[in-house]
């Protein structure tokens, strides 16, 4: 690990830890989901010995980071969205959005179009994380509902 | 029973408006009402507007609407209502106690202003460290954090036009970004605008409407899609303005 990238790990959980406090997380969840924050970045710096693939390991952190999310919502009994809104945050593009905007500015379109598209690339490996898991959640938890029905039926 | 829909609307709404997913307050909203005694429930939400009917066990039928307006988010809210509306399905409580504990948390207080002005510095602050700017570009980002938090402050209390607010937010950002390279400060902008944008980006708006889209409300989340993104074009166009127009003058 390079020193950036430690400066980067700790920067990205002061962003989730402060995201939080704007968006009302109180108590013992403020503490977990600024430790997703932390993890979220952690794991994509340490992600770079499988795959040097950016878009793929945002794709694995959101699915781990959602993962995270719904084990802690059921442990700690409230919504999910909690977790997965403040731990995501360092993950969110906003430079290369700001690239893709200040070059359409330059007006060089190849590199609009190049910033623009990686930028999509980013944005959509993790939504696909998110809702890929909290899909196969509601697969799980559907099939364990039906399981004790039959029980008690 | 017409109490009842209208606790359950109660709840249902400030869920929405506390930013829940359709999903959640719509489940909510049925769950609560069976629990309730309703035989049938049929409710359709989408990010501005609730519709519910009960058929009661004797034949009547309610139905009421809501227009909602406002959005936001509000974790510690949210997470009571979603504990209230579970409570009510667990345990028999009185469309009394249940008004009660409503009212109890629609108080629900917000972290002291104070605080919020120290999360918007230190989110600037920490992503303009992040997307790798210096100490300095770091702490101008800080101070741009601040007169940022109260221009959203401003903006939210006069103008009813969020795109519109988003795109004033960002000129102003990217304009003192500007004046701190023209005092000589800082050598480059970009850093300092990396960092206060992150507060400005609707992340938490398409991350919402994805999930409401592949969970089956495609209308909702269409709807919320569309609104991230005309956040995102108004954030491009103050930037773009303030380049256009100050650019020149302040570098």
């Amino acid at each position: 690990m390079t020193q950036a990238e430690i400066l980067q790990i700790i920067t990205g959980f002061l962003g989730s830890l402060f995201f939080a406090v704007l968006f009302n997380v109180r108590g013992k969840k403020l503490i977990f989901a600024a430790l997703g924050g932390f993890l979220s970045w952690a794991l994509f710096v340490l992600f770079k010995f499988i795959t040097p693939n950016e878009a793929f390991r945002y794709f694995l952190v959101a699915v781990l980071i959602s993962v995270y999310a719904e084990i802690l919502a059921r442990v700690l009994k409230t919504p999910t969205t909690t977790f997965i809104i403040s731990a995501l945050i360092p993950l969110i593009p906003g430079g290369s959005l700001y690239y893709t905007m200040s070059s359409l500015l330059e007006g060089s379109s190849e590199s609009f179009l190049e910033k623009g598209i990686y930028t999509l690339e980013l944005a959509a490996a993790l939504a696909l994380g998110i809702v890929l898991t909290s899909a196969v959640t509601k697969m799980i938890t559907a099939a364990g509902m039906r399981k004790k029905e039959k029980k008690a039926g | 029973m017409k109490d009842l829909l209208d606790c359950a609307m109660d709840i249902g709404e400030e869920m929405l408006v506390s930013g829940a997913e359709v999903h959640r307050a719509e489940d909510s909203i049925r769950r609560m009402c069976t629990a309730l005694g309703a035989v049938r429930t049929d409710i359709f939400i989408i990010p501005s507007s609730m519709v519910a009917s009960i058929h009661t066990e004797s034949g009547e039928c309610f139905t009421q609407t809501r227009r909602i307006t406002v959005s936001g988010t509000n974790i510690e809210k949210l997470h009571r209502l979603n504990d209230l509306s579970r409570r009510i399905c667990n345990e028999k409580l009185t469309i009394c106690d249940i008004r009660a504990e409503l009212d109890d948390i629609k108080k629900c207080k917000n972290y002291p202003l104070w605080l919020e002005y120290v999360a918007y510095a230190v989110i600037a602050g920490a992503f303009t460290l992040f997307f790798g700017g210096d100490f300095k570009e770091a702490a101008v980002s800080l101070l741009v954090g601040i007169l940022l938090k109260f221009v959203v402050m401003l903006t939210d209390r006069t103008m009813p036009n969020k795109i519109f607010a988003k795109f004033i937010c960002t000129f102003l950002a990217t304009a003192s970004a500007f004046l701190a390279v023209k005092i000589g400060f800082i050598g480059g902008v970009d850093k300092v605008i990396i960092g206060n944008i992150m507060t400005q980006i609707p992340g938490i708006g398409l991350t919402t409407a994805l999930r409401d889209l592949f969970t089956g409300d495609s209308i909702a989340g269409l709807l919320r899609s569309i609104e991230a993104v005309l956040v995102a074009l108004a954030i491009a166009a103050g930037y773009f303005l303030c380049v256009l127009t100050l650019g020149g003058v302040l570098s």
